[in-house]
């Protein structure tokens, strides 16, 4: 798998909820559980932590026909190929590996939490412990090893699959064709791409917490690409305009009128 | 020969200035090795990149306490343009790109050192209006934490721009203009040069302390 543009696929139609995956990810990253309180849900913990990079999103579906689903999504990071973190991460701790999805060099992280405003899919999570924000990286350690990441692996009904990019989108557009009805596929089309993509048997707009047009924020792109070098060509501009002046135009001097009567005899300045 | 001196400002008036100018460039170095990965390295000096952003913060406590004293104090004689006479000076750009034999005469601050200040008193304020939201984003809600970030450095745009202004006519611009927030005084033809009103002012109410 190493340098391969690689694709993770969750086809929600067969996750049964088991959160095997949801497990190895602390398991392999070494991430603790914290406790929680029951909430009327098997969604648990209600939402990412910073120690918790994918969750199982329960819920309770009814069609305008009254047919019930109980949908289960893994959330966590998206991995996108424009991806808003990257672009406002000031310290270089968000970055792309060679293999297109977006890791973390933690010990960089400055803790300024400007991914998490900046991320459509709100993913990042910043621990006030550590001062540092944690995210899913795709267990970047065993892809370089070869090995699938530890909710790939642990999955045992084949809704988690990881492949080339090619390869992983042929076989989304498959089942959603197989599936029919407004069964889509999720992640290929905007930020140029995510590298987790999903199956989804319902319309987005469907599932609690998913964005409908996820996309880098307008915001990033006046602040990063027009202010940003903006604040140097400025002050650039007036530093070389100010030599100009003083070069061309010369300083400001004092004329006889503004001498004494007295200094004006000795000449002045 | 020996000039004359005028006392032209306080020794709170020269605290608080350079309270500001030294928190204000600290903020700036801080802040473009922050905004800039290829000017992380200048977070060296003080651990890294990490650390830019601690001292960032707290110079931004002082640069606020700064900006409240430089207001307080300064707004009344540099907050308030009085016309026509700072028209007639913005007229003719205050001397200073073009020839003029004769500047309109202003008060104590021109309109220059007016919008200066101005600039730095709202700016200043966006700054710390913005910067403290980008400290503390969950006080914001969500969509509007996006629009903090552009505001901060459209207001460094300025305030940086504006500062080289500033660093230039108050130094090798004017010659003999700088001592005025060194030492307090000035040579007695400089001020009358820059703020012959001013000056005309304090010898008539006897307020004007020279010193030989």
């Amino acid at each position: 798998m190493n340098g391969n543009e690689l694709v993770k696929l969750i086809d929600t139609t067969l996750c049964t909820a088991c959160r095997g995956c949801q497990v190895a990810c602390k398991q392999w990253n070494v991430l603790p559980g914290l406790r929680t309180k029951q909430t009327g849900t098997y969604q648990n913990p209600p939402d990412l932590q910073w120690n918790t990079w994918t969750l199982i999103r329960f819920q309770e579906y009814e069609d305008k026909d009254k047919n019930f689903t109980w949908i289960f999504r893994k959330d966590g990071c998206m991995h996108c190929t424009d991806a808003a973190c990257v672009k406002v991460c000031p310290s270089g701790a968000l970055y792309y590996t060679p293999m297109k999805t977006v890791g973390v060099h933690r010990e960089k992280c400055i803790g300024c939490k400007e991914c998490i405003s900046a991320c459509p899919f709100d993913i990042p999570r910043y621990d006030k412990a550590t001062e540092k924000v944690y995210k899913c990286d795709l267990c970047y350690s065993r892809l370089q090893e070869n090995l699938p990441p530890a909710c790939v692996k642990s999955c045992p009904t084949g809704a988690l699959t990881i492949g080339p990019k090619d390869e992983m989108i042929k076989k989304a557009y498959a089942k959603v064709e197989k599936l029919g009805g407004d069964a889509n596929v999720y992640g290929d089309k905007f930020v140029n791409g995510t590298h987790v993509i999903y199956v989804l048997q319902f319309k987005p707009e469907v599932y609690e917490e998913l964005a409908v047009d996820p996309k880098v924020p307008t915001s990033a792109f006046i602040w990063k690409d027009l202010l940003k070098p903006l604040s140097l060509l400025a002050a650039g501009g007036v530093v070389g305009g100010s030599l100009l002046h003083y070069f061309i135009h010369g300083p400001h001097r004092p004329h006889p009128e503004h001498m004494d009567q007295d200094n004006k005899k000795q000449g002045g300045v | 020969m020996k000039k004359e001196l005028v006392k032209v400002t306080s020794l709170y008036e020269r605290f608080v200035h350079w309270l500001m100018a030294i928190s204000c460039l600290l903020l700036c170095y801080t802040g473009l090795g922050m905004m800039y990965k290829e000017l992380n390295v200048l977070g060296v000096i003080f651990g890294g990149v990490g650390g830019l952003k601690t001292v960032h913060d707290i110079t931004a406590v002082v640069f606020a306490v700064g900006l409240v004293l430089a207001i307080l104090m300064w707004w009344k004689e540099a907050g308030i343009f009085v016309f026509p006479e700072d028209w007639e000076w913005i007229k003719a750009a205050g001397g200073y790109l073009w020839h003029l034999d004769h500047v309109p005469e202003t008060g104590k601050y021109n309109p220059g050192q007016k919008m200066f200040f101005l600039t730095v008193a709202l700016f200043g304020l966006l700054m710390i209006g913005t910067g403290f939201f980008m400290w503390f984003p969950s006080y914001l809600p969500a969509n509007l934490v996006d629009w903090i970030y552009p505001l901060h450095v459209f207001g460094f745009v300025v305030i940086f721009a504006f500062f080289f202004v500033h660093l230039y006519l108050g130094t090798i611009g004017n010659p003999g203009s700088v001592s005025a927030m060194i030492s307090g005084y000035m040579e007695k033809p400089v001020l009358r040069m820059l703020h012959p009103k001013w000056y005309k002012e304090m010898e008539h109410e006897g307020t004007l302390i020279v010193k030989k």
